[in-house]
């Protein structure tokens, strides 16, 4: 159904990819750590890769969780797809859109 | 010799004064005279069936309303000569003021303006003299408020830009946007949305805890408030009841608009509600009741209990996504409040962890589920603290796109899993925390897509700039406002004012 109006109704919307450039908002979620309230928001370059992607936005939020250390293990899905990562991919060679759910398990 | 004045009987001075005042127009459409009261689709035969059940004229309001100001101005002077906050049960308290008046007193004042629209552009004269009424209130409501709190501003943090933080600030932008969706709304969905929904299902689960907790915290201004405003706020429940009845006895027709409305206005106030939850288990430092026990009083047992089976009548049923709300009492104010917990570096309150004597008044209020789930988080930060830090969120928060607040709900059923909903408009994806959300989000994305998220304004560049104090200065947030408690501004100051002689010197 559509917004009961008194004139024409049609907007943009506000969180468009246009509007950060070469750049999209990516969400990052632990799935099994209770420890983050929600998942986070960051906005990247879509050629980033998957390697500065982990080095410079994952390890500083997840190593908020002092029982997070080099050695913990994930495995990790982009909007619920599994990935294998390649450190050296982009992240829009991995499937990561504008709001794409990164989300990943960490293991044992 | 004179004739004896006539008196006129309360029924007939409330005709003379107020729909006598009408009269038919004769060289204006009428349809140009009220021209939004068709759009929605809602049909109304017969205006003058509108009963107003207080018979209310302008000078008994007027009247009333100015005794109730002279007393509460009088409390407000002598709690001000006597130093009167320093009798609060504990500064922590005032946590849950600070969000009352960043985030409640603005919506009174919101109010007020979408009253004063209906006060000119419904057609019957009842109607739009009880949204005068209201209108009213509203304005006096949102003034007595400010002044009451400003009692405080003089002495502690988070009170002094209220306003601006109100149009700003994240966890502000929740009941920013959900008055916003109301006022954007027509005229009739406004009535069910607020005069309903707002003033009639949620109301007592929205201020009674607030007054509550002020009279278990020794902040006699505020409760003093709580008592100005109750006469005015029972007023407002019957005009929302008599709103709602109105509309749907006019015609059948209206039956499933009001329907979809009620099960719209339901969920957004609800999540609304997330804000008191936390209130009561966390920021109150004298309970009053839990959430939990609210919830079940003033929604299941008054609203479900009472209300809807007389709605029933009309055909109308209790609202879509009620029981996701009721399997979420158990888990929703742990979830708000260590989301608050963590990101109160970014807010105009403080934060801290429950001591011992609290954590166990949550186990036994909830022992479902906060031994199982939550107490080991808050042992975990404790010992965060104790190794000298302090667990702050190194990041924004993924936002629900129709209530604005992070994403930080389970699915029903599991409190270990987050809930992540998502669905594709126009190409673009949104996210959204519950059923409930998404639902209200598919039948009119045009609205919502153009939400102002405060996430992706930040990273837009539109919030004073790409750091983290950029956003805060933005924010207007000062030192002592935000943050951690222990150690803070606020807990200096309070002890220093209840130090001995001895120990001062």
């Amino acid at each position: 159904m559509a917004v009961r109006a008194v004139g024409d109704y049609d907007f943009p919307s506000r969180s468009r990819q246009e509007l950060y450039g070469d750049d999209q908002l990516v969400h990052l979620w632990w799935r099994n750590n209770m420890w983050f309230c929600a998942a986070a928001c960051f906005r990247a370059p879509k050629a980033m890769t998957w390697g500065d992607f982990r080095a410079g936005m994952v390890d500083p939020l997840f190593s908020c969780d002092p029982d997070f250390g080099p050695r913990t293990r994930f495995e990790w899905s982009v909007d619920d797809q599994p990935v294998t990562r390649a450190d050296s991919q982009t992240l829009a060679e991995l499937g990561v859109g504008h709001k794409s759910l990164i989300a990943c398990r960490s293991l044992g | 010799m004179t004739a004896t004045p006539r008196k006129l009987s309360m029924k007939q001075r409330y005709a003379a004064l107020t729909r006598d005042l009408d009269w038919d127009l004769s060289y204006v459409d009428p349809a140009e005279a009220f021209p939004y009261t068709t759009f929605e689709g809602i049909t109304v035969h017969d205006w003058s069936q509108w009963e107003d059940p207080f018979r209310l004229t302008i000078d008994a309001y007027t009247k009333y309303q100015a005794e109730k100001d002279k007393r509460l101005y009088a409390v407000l002077d002598s709690f001000a000569q006597s130093q009167g906050h320093l009798q609060l049960a504990d500064p922590r308290y005032l946590n849950a003021m600070k969000l009352f008046l960043q985030g409640v007193t603005p919506l009174e004042y919101a109010a007020h303006r979408n009253f004063a629209f209906l006060a000119r552009f419904l057609n019957g004269p009842g109607p739009r003299f009880a949204a005068l009424c209201q209108c009213e209130d509203e304005i006096r409501h949102a003034q007595t408020e400010i002044h009451t709190l400003s009692n405080y501003n003089k002495y502690y943090g988070g009170m002094h830009n209220w306003h601006a933080q109100h149009d700003r600030v994240w966890y502000l932008s929740v009941p920013k946007s959900y008055f916003d969706d109301a006022l954007s709304a027509g005229p009739f969905e406004f009535l069910i949305a607020i005069g309903f929904s707002f003033e009639y299902l949620l109301t007592n689960l929205l201020f009674v805890p607030f007054m509550s907790g002020a009279s278990f915290n020794g902040d006699l201004p505020t409760m003093t408030f709580g008592f100005s405003a109750q006469s005015d706020e029972s007023r407002h429940m019957t005009l929302g009841l008599e709103a709602i009845k109105f509309l749907l006895e006019q015609d059948a027709g209206n039956v499933p608009i009001i329907q979809d409305w009620i099960d719209k206005w339901f969920w957004r106030g609800y999540r609304v509600t997330s804000l008191v939850a936390q209130m009561l288990d966390y920021m109150l430092p004298r309970k009053v009741m839990s959430w939990k026990e609210a919830f079940e009083l003033y929604f299941e047992q008054q609203m479900l209990g009472g209300l809807f089976p007389d709605l029933s009548y009309y055909g109308i049923k209790p609202p879509r996504h009620v029981s996701q709300a009721m399997a979420e009492k158990d888990v929703l104010s742990h979830q708000v409040y260590w989301t608050l917990y963590q990101f109160s570096f970014a807010a105009a309150f403080t934060t801290t962890i429950p001591d011992e004597e609290h954590l166990d008044w949550l186990s036994a209020q909830y022992p479902d589920t906060f031994d199982r789930y939550y107490r080991p988080l808050w042992d975990k930060a404790r010992r965060v603290v104790d190794s000298g830090g302090r667990f702050f969120y190194q990041g924004l928060p993924q936002l629900c796109q129709v209530c604005q607040i992070p994403m930080l709900f389970s699915e029903p059923g599991d409190p270990a899993m987050l809930c992540q909903r998502h669905s594709v408009y126009r190409g673009e994806r949104y996210d959204f925390c519950s059923d409930g959300c998404q639902w209200i989000f598919d039948r009119e994305p045009e609205k919502y897509v153009q939400a102002w998220l405060p996430v992706h304004q930040i990273y837009q560049g539109d919030c004073g700039g790409p750091t983290v104090p950029d956003v805060l200065a933005w924010y207007g947030l000062a030192e002592g406002d935000s943050g951690e408690y222990e150690g803070s501004v606020e807990q200096a100051d309070w002890k220093r004012w209840h130090a001995s002689p001895a120990e001062r010197s």
